[in-house]
């Protein structure tokens, strides 16, 4: 579905990727892993061709998206549904509104009809009492789950993309928005997740890329992770054995 | 900034504003999008235009009355306020309370929507950001600012007469028929043509930086501050440019 192709990518003089190569199939659970700054997020925005990497190739479904104009982007963006960081709902909007956002832009359907199906994917992420709320009303959890029904809304996604999605949240908001994720690909739908936490990365995927510097420091499944010989990856880790020693206190 | 980045922005910026403007042709129309712009700008701003200009009147007729009177010339206070106001002051001070209002509430409001992700998910939505939000803020700037105007010229009168009348004991009824011999095509029409480039410009200007804004809170400050502070220039240096072109068309001699 994915195939990163040495790909290259900097802010100005700051090089955030450096010849990335790596494929994920869209039935695939990756999480991908790494500290503040290391282009976790700039490898979502890439493939939804949000941005344009400096060099290499990027393909979808074996389609190469580097060149591609605003409009033909559209085609490919539609296979995904992508929740930002904090769910980038829309202020001016309450949250029927950024619901419904992509059934008034593109659909004819009525009024009836789109309360209904708003109501369906509200009560999907278990947020229906929400309906009327300002964005600027909900908790944090709220926030996220909101998003995920508006992405839902909009197309049928052939795999999902989660940047962030249990930063700032509290662990039992933080496990419901990992119960939520692992529920949308029940049917074999799959995703990529962008986070620091590694403790919820463990909970829905089952592959992991870990980026440093730009470049790809370990790519490999859940027990290759936590085995690895990696410092810097046994670094990271270390977040699991501290939740494991504060069990036993 | 080197010439090439320079280059860049000044390209950027010009595609910005044309394709801005270009979208009040193409569907889809965002209607309520534009209402809701007009409603922030004009009705927002309705009250401080009055207060603004309803003092820039005043302070000018005590300027002038003050200063005709030394020549003996006190009657024309009503002419001189008119022209001035209407040619000149009366746009300028319009567009520069709408650059500090309305201007900077778009600049930070575009910038906090692109800080937020909200720009991108329009773009993954398949929406196009310029028409969704720049062309509805140019509509309403272009619509607005003149009616603003025209609404501050009437107040900025109001406040001279209010100097001439009962500061510096004049006739009103010489006030306001000084008034209506300066409202003939030439005069009218040098005023009115201003705040629709004027509101232009700063929609624009505004637009391209809040969409520009990088880098947190302090981008966004600065994304504003940016587009507070050359929507000025640029109006000032349009207001020049303007009256020198519009004076050569009107037939004025300099």
């Amino acid at each position: 579905m994915i195939v990163f192709d040495g790909v290259s990518f900097s802010y100005g003089d700051r090089a955030i990727l450096t010849d990335l190569h790596f494929s994920i199939r869209a039935d695939e659970r990756v999480a991908v892993l790494g500290g503040s700054g290391e282009g976790k997020t700039t490898i979502l925005k890439l493939i939804m061709g949000l941005m344009r990497p400096d060099s290499g190739m990027i393909f979808i479904e074996g389609e190469d998206i580097t060149g591609k104009t605003e409009e033909a982007l559209r085609d490919v963006r539609m296979k995904f549904s992508i929740v930002f960081q904090e769910g980038a709902l829309f202020d001016s909007l309450n949250v029927k509104e950024n619901v419904a956002f992509c059934l008034r832009e593109y659909t004819a359907l009525s009024e009836e009809e789109i309360d209904v199906k708003v109501r369906d994917l509200l009560r999907r992420v278990g947020v229906e009492q929400a309906l009327e709320f300002m964005p600027e009303e909900l908790s944090g959890g709220m926030h996220r789950r909101v998003a995920i029904a508006r992405s839902l809304a909009a197309f049928e996604p052939k795999m999902f993309l989660y940047d962030e999605p249990t930063s700032g949240l509290d662990p039992v908001n933080a496990d419901n928005i990992c119960k939520l994720i692992l529920d949308l690909s029940r049917n074999g739908k799959g995703f990529i997740i962008v986070t620091h936490k590694v403790f919820d990365a463990l909970k829905v995927a089952n592959r992991f890329i870990f980026l440093q510097d730009g470049k790809i420091l370990f790519d490999g499944d859940r027990e290759q992770l936590l085995h690895s010989p990696i410092p810097d990856i046994q670094i990271f880790i270390s977040e699991l054995q501290y939740k494991e020693e504060a069990k036993n206190v | 900034m080197n010439v090439k980045a320079l280059v860049s922005e000044l390209q950027n910026f010009y595609l910005l504003s044309f394709h801005g403007l270009l979208g009040l042709l193409r569907r889809p129309f965002y209607l309520r999008d534009a209402i809701e712009q007009m409603d922030y700008a004009g009705a927002g701003s309705f009250f401080i235009i009055i207060l603004v200009s309803l003092f820039v009147g005043m302070a000018l007729s005590l300027q002038l009355a003050a200063e005709l009177s030394v020549l003996g010339l006190k009657m024309y206070t009503g002419k001189v306020v008119g022209i001035s106001i209407i040619r000149e002051i009366g746009p300028v001070a319009a567009a520069l309370v709408f650059t500090g209002r309305v201007g900077s509430g778009m600049a930070s409001e575009l910038g906090s929507m692109v800080l937020g992700h909200q720009v991108d998910t329009l773009r993954v939505f398949g929406v196009d950001p310029v028409k969704k939000l720049v062309t509805p803020r140019i509509v309403s700037a272009l619509v607005m600012l003149p009616a603003l105007t025209l609404i501050g010229d009437a107040a900025s009168l109001l406040g001279g007469y209010y100097i001439a009348v009962f500061v510096s004991h004049q006739s009103g009824n010489v006030y306001w028929s000084s008034i209506r011999d300066v409202l003939d095509f030439e005069n009218v029409f040098s005023g009115s043509v201003k705040p629709f480039i004027f509101g232009y410009l700063i929609a624009s200007i505004s637009c391209y930086m809040g969409l520009s804004a990088k880098g947190g809170a302090i981008g966004l400050r600065g994304a504003t501050t940016r587009a507070v502070v050359l929507s000025i220039i640029m109006i000032i240096v349009a207001d020049f440019i303007l009256t020198r072109i519009l004076l050569y068309a009107l037939g004025f001699s300099v």
